[in-house]
């Protein structure tokens, strides 16, 4: 099947990449953001109710790795939820029967969602473009009822509780001190996802993006790098959902079900598609606005949430990040004429 | 968020995210009354499934505890100083988890109140536990809670699925229906609760002729509908152990292939006032399930019922009866020892015999702290009974306390 | 057999939904690719548009069954106009994200309006009692549903093929590019097009008021399974979305019937079973084309 390609309709490409902007920032601003970022990320559970940080800390890295899919290789996923869950559920059955230090049993969940994403990627990949979403959405809920009538396994609606939080003998009860203790295995993750984007690998992605059809004629296996991209996807989706778990200390069936697909699609949507950190800050926004709104009395939550999708996707389609990242373009580049 | 001004958005995410005191863990002196005030915490569902069956009014039902409880003791009242704190949980449980800490901790919350949704319900216990403080379940339906998740700090109130299950499943057997076909949705409170169901039935002498799982969510029964009158020998009753919307659809469906009709009787295992008030009494007429209380059973209620009437414009549920009495019952228990010390609260309440509005015959047991009381087997009022809105049910029968409850679990250690 | 026969029919029933809203997400997506998420919002809107008739008006079912399709598709077609146009031209995708914004919006309006708790709408008097069809029995309000949907897919059908407008669809749905390539001016019957969809789901709502509980959130997993439903037959098909919306119900209803005691898990998970085989035998859909790279 030939066909000619319109390469501007990629939801990715109709934005001016943020991250291509950082890069071509100078460096001395690259490493300032970086330094600004990390404290930030050092000082937020001071600032803020430091269960919140943490649920900042897991979303963050779930947005990261759905952007990884369709900032970058063009696949939107409406059902990353699945790998979410699935690592949840996965990493609060290690910790609980294993007794393992709490790293050991969120690699474990991340890796067991990595696996699941190899037959469901296998079948998703093989449709484009909406049909990816509506597929993996699909799958997605299959994931759900199955985890819901199997109760003796997943607690069912009760969801798996009291699952420990252990770390060599270190007294991680308390939210604050947990934080710490997550924060790297974040910046690993995320780190990773900067390493996947950057490396010949990701750019291959991004020609696969941009243009299937020229990347298959250049002899790439277009597939199988598209599922590649989609067990990378969920093994970092994966890493999130099993650090929410260890935050929360229980997972249950909200961890899968297909709102939590679409909260995260709208944090990266709302961050900035195809700009990677910026998933980061629409992640601090969102469960930010969520934690006050469930607070405030206001009972139109899905108004809020639902409005704010609508005025970004119509609006707004760069993107905070995004935006800023194209501002700043704008400035220096009036600054030098 | 504006068309062009990210920067503008940025600022304001920066402020939005900011916008909150201090970090870090806290702790508290201790003195006779912590802050020299008591915090009643009120965590539920107000804006989803649970929010008419209990959310806001059961706020309010927990300020009328606190005025009762005031006038009655007028001058040597323990303290003036009581207020309310309530949060939304969105029947989340990972919401119910910050929002039950941030309670507790922040709002110095001396006691947590409420709790729908069986994930919220055990995750409110959990915190309970860690930090100290009671909780008090009032419409968490799980018998985990009074089980593995038991601990010193929780108490469960009104009722569970045990409760819900073998009262109906034994008491409608009893009475003469013997052949039963039972569906149940297939997640793990329907799979509970056609447990007890089912042993109930069979204890009772009845037989259960088939059963099937449904998928959850489901909007279509009408497979099992067509089959429940094809099986042999023919059911008696249809139990079914749907709930809210599931429940919404299957009723309506049952009357729809007119099973009434077909001589199979239907028998509910969770529903509450408003689940009937919904569906509205006509479709529901001569349909039986197991009630916690019931506003119009007597003339006590009733004056409990037109107090809350006045407050709210609605009649009372169960839950918003069993929040006031679980309110009231913990400033007692305050009032009698002179703190509000947890320690000292649960010990004055374990084993405490009460007789209250919401409790009759009431007992906290000590060993799971699981809260018994007599429970009601009700039946739908047909249309032309029905004379006054919400008087919609007449209790056929009263299941004793001690008969309402499975007897503790072994599952339970404090 | 009158058993079989019975469950046949009863998925047949069950299909008709499937089949009224693939329909309509189908003839949609040819003229617009636009997958519409808020679909089951509009089929939520529906049925509180028949319950909000009777209630508050007095309006009865079968003026229901005119009025809110009718102006459920005037408000697709103002939504259309405001707000989706702007996204065509982009990827598909970002209408699909708008459009789940919307379902969002449209399921919290009307949850802060109506509660949670479902409303209820009994069945229109004259399709109480049962019909009698010798070798078994079904209520007559159900047999009316899956004949009003067989009329309305031969109806659309009969559209599609006897009319210019029907021509246009069906070519811009099944050979898009050849389409634009004659030069044939599509954009004119857009936005009744993307209306006469909404109304269908809107239809669909309707129908399904007497039978199902009327909550903000009915249309919100029926979706789900509907996009496996046209994802089964092929989205660029319309008969192929009907026959699949059918195929599916009945489906559904065989595994129920005969599968629920011995595998229930397979009994509740068929769709997805079954989209899964297509997906590996035939990715395009059972009677799709192989998609266009979008």
């Amino acid at each position: 099947m030939t066909s000619t390609v319109d390469t501007s309709s990629s939801p990715a490409a109709t934005v001016p990449s943020g991250l291509a902007t950082v890069a071509r920032a100078p460096r001395w601003l690259r490493y300032a953001l970086l330094a600004v970022g990390l404290a930030v990320a050092l000082w937020l559970p001071n600032g803020l109710y430091p269960a919140v940080a943490v649920d900042i800390l897991c979303w963050a890295l779930f947005a990261v790795a759905i952007d990884l899919l369709l900032g970058f290789t063009g696949l939107m996923s409406f059902g990353h939820a699945a790998f979410w869950g699935t690592s949840a559920y996965a990493t609060g059955l290690v910790a609980i029967h294993a007794g393992v230090p709490f790293p050991v049993a969120v690699l474990a969940g991340a890796l067991v969602a990595a696996v699941l994403a190899v037959p469901l990627g296998y079948l998703a990949v093989k449709r484009t473009g909406i049909y990816f979403a509506m597929v993996t959405l699909a799958f997605a809920q299959m994931i759900y009822y199955i985890a819901n009538k199997w109760g003796s396994l997943t607690g069912g609606e009760n969801g798996l509780q009291s699952v420990p939080r252990e770390l060599f003998g270190l007294d991680l009860r308390d939210e604050y001190y947990f934080y710490y203790a997550a924060l790297p295995i974040v910046l690993l993750g995320l780190a990773a996802a900067w390493r996947i984007v950057n490396s010949p690998f990701g750019r291959v992605l991004v020609g696969i993006r941009d243009n299937p059809a020229r990347a298959r004629a250049l002899g790439y296996p277009v597939h199988r790098y598209k599922l590649t991209a989609f067990v990378l996807s969920a093994f970092l989706a994966g890493l999130g959902g099993g650090l929410f778990v260890m935050g929360h200390r229980f997972v249950s069936l909200d961890a899968l079900h297909w709102t939590t697909s679409g909260k995260a699609v709208i944090v990266v949507v709302l961050g900035g598609i195809g700009t990677l950190w910026g998933g980061v800050l629409g992640a601090a926004i969102l469960v930010r606005l969520e934690d006050w709104l469930s607070y405030s009395g206001f009972e139109t939550i899905g108004l809020v949430t639902g409005g704010i999708f609508v005025l970004v996707v119509l609006l707004f389609r760069r993107g905070i990040w995004g935006s800023v990242a194209a501002l700043a373009q704008r400035w220096r580049a009036s600054r030098r004429r | 968020m504006r068309r062009t001004t990210g920067l503008a958005a940025v600022s304001a995410a920066a402020l939005l995210i900011t916008g909150c005191g201090g970090g870090g863990p806290q702790s508290s002196a201790d003195s006779k009354l912590t802050d020299d005030k008591i915090v009643l915490g009120v965590l539920n569902d107000q804006s989803g499934v649970y929010s008419e069956l209990s959310g806001r009014n059961s706020v309010k039902a927990v300020e009328m505890a606190i005025a009762d409880f005031k006038a009655k003791h007028g001058a040597s009242v323990i303290t003036d100083n009581i207020s309310v704190e309530s949060a939304d949980h969105q029947n989340k449980p990972d919401i119910a988890n910050n929002r039950a800490a941030e309670l507790y901790d922040r709002r110095s919350a001396d006691v947590i109140f409420d709790v729908p949704t069986s994930s919220a319900a055990l995750k409110v216990a959990d915190v309970a536990k860690a930090k100290q403080k009671l909780y008090f379940n009032i419409t968490g339906a799980t018998t985990e809670l009074t089980g593995k998740a038991c601990n010193k700090y929780t108490f469960h109130y009104a009722y569970d699925t045990y409760m819900l299950a073998n009262g109906t499943g034994r008491t409608v057997t009893e009475q003469g229906a013997k052949n039963w076909y039972i569906v149940y949705p297939d997640y793990a409170f329907g799979q509970d609760m056609e447990r007890s169901f089912s042993a109930a039935v069979q204890q009772a002498g009845g037989t259960i002729v088939g059963k099937d799982p449904t998928p959850f969510p489901n909007d279509n029964f009408s497979t099992f509908l067509l089959k429940a009158p094809t099986l042999d020998p023919k059911p008696d009753v249809l139990g079914t152990m749907q709930a809210g919307a599931d429940l919404v659809n299957l009723v309506k469906q049952y009357n729809e292939f007119k099973l009434r009709e077909k001589g199979v009787g239907l028998s509910v295992g969770l529903m509450f006032l408003t689940d009937i008030h919904s569906l509205t009494p006509a479709a529901l007429a001569g349909t039986t399930y197991t009630d916690a209380w019931y506003w119009n059973f007597d003339q006590r209620n009733r004056e409990f019922a037109d107090r809350f009437q006045q407050v709210t414009g609605t009649r009372p549920t169960f839950a918003h009866a069993a929040n006031y009495s679980a309110a009231l019952q913990y400033l007692e228990a305050v009032q009698a020892v002179g703190t509000d010390d947890a320690d000292q609260v649960v010990a004055h309440l374990e084993g405490k015999t009460i007789d209250d509005v919401f409790l009759r015959n009431g007992k906290i047991r000590a060993e799971d702290h699981r809260v018994i009381h007599d429970a009601y087997l009700a039946e739908v009022k047909p249309a032309a009974e029905v004379t006054e809105e919400w008087d919609y049910v007449k209790i056929l029968k009263t299941i004793p306390a001690e008969q309402a409850f499975a007897s503790p679990s072994a599952d339970c250690t404090m | 057999m009158s058993g079989f026969l019975q469950h046949t029919f009863n998925g047949l029933v069950g299909g008709a939904f499937y089949a009224l809203l693939a329909l309509g997400l189908a003839v949609i997506f040819g003229m617009l690719r636009v997958v519409n998420f808020a679909h089951g919002a509009f089929y939520m809107l529906g049925a509180f548009g028949a319950y909000v008739l009777l209630t508050e008006v007095g309006v009865p079912f079968w003026g229901a069954l005119v009025i809110v399709p009718a102006a459920l598709g005037l408000l697709g077609m103002a939504l259309e106009r405001a707000f989706i146009h702007r996204l065509t031209r982009l990827d598909p995708l970002y209408n699909f994200l708008f459009t789940f914004g919307l379902t969002l919006i449209l399921q919290d309006l009307v949850r802060s309006r109506y509660g949670v708790q479902s409303s209820p709408y009994t069945t229109p008097a004259g399709l109480q009692g049962s019909v009698d069809f010798g070798l078994f029995t079904f209520p007559t309000y159900r047999v009316f549903v899956l004949g009003f949907a067989i009329l309305a897919c031969l109806g659309v059908w009969w559209l599609l093929t006897h009319t210019r407008i029907g021509m246009v669809v069906r070519a811009a749905t099944e050979r898009p590019e050849l389409t634009r390539a004659f030069g044939i001016d599509v954009g004119r019957w857009v936005t009744p097009v993307f209306g006469f969809g909404i109304a269908l789901a809107g239809a669909a709502g309707v129908l399904a008021a007497p039978m199902r509980a009327v909550n903000p959130l009915m249309g919100a997993d029926l979706i789900i399974v509907v996009f496996a439903v046209v994802v089964i037959g092929g989205l660029g098909s319309i008969f192929g979305s009907v026959a699949a919306g059918f195929g599916i119900g009945l489906i559904q209803a065989w595994g129920e019937a005969y599968l629920s005691e011995t595998a229930p898990i397979l009994a509740q998970t068929l769709v997805f079973i079954v989209m899964a085989v297509v997906l590996l035998w035939r990715p395009a859909g059972l009677f799709g084309r192989e998609e266009a790279p979008a």
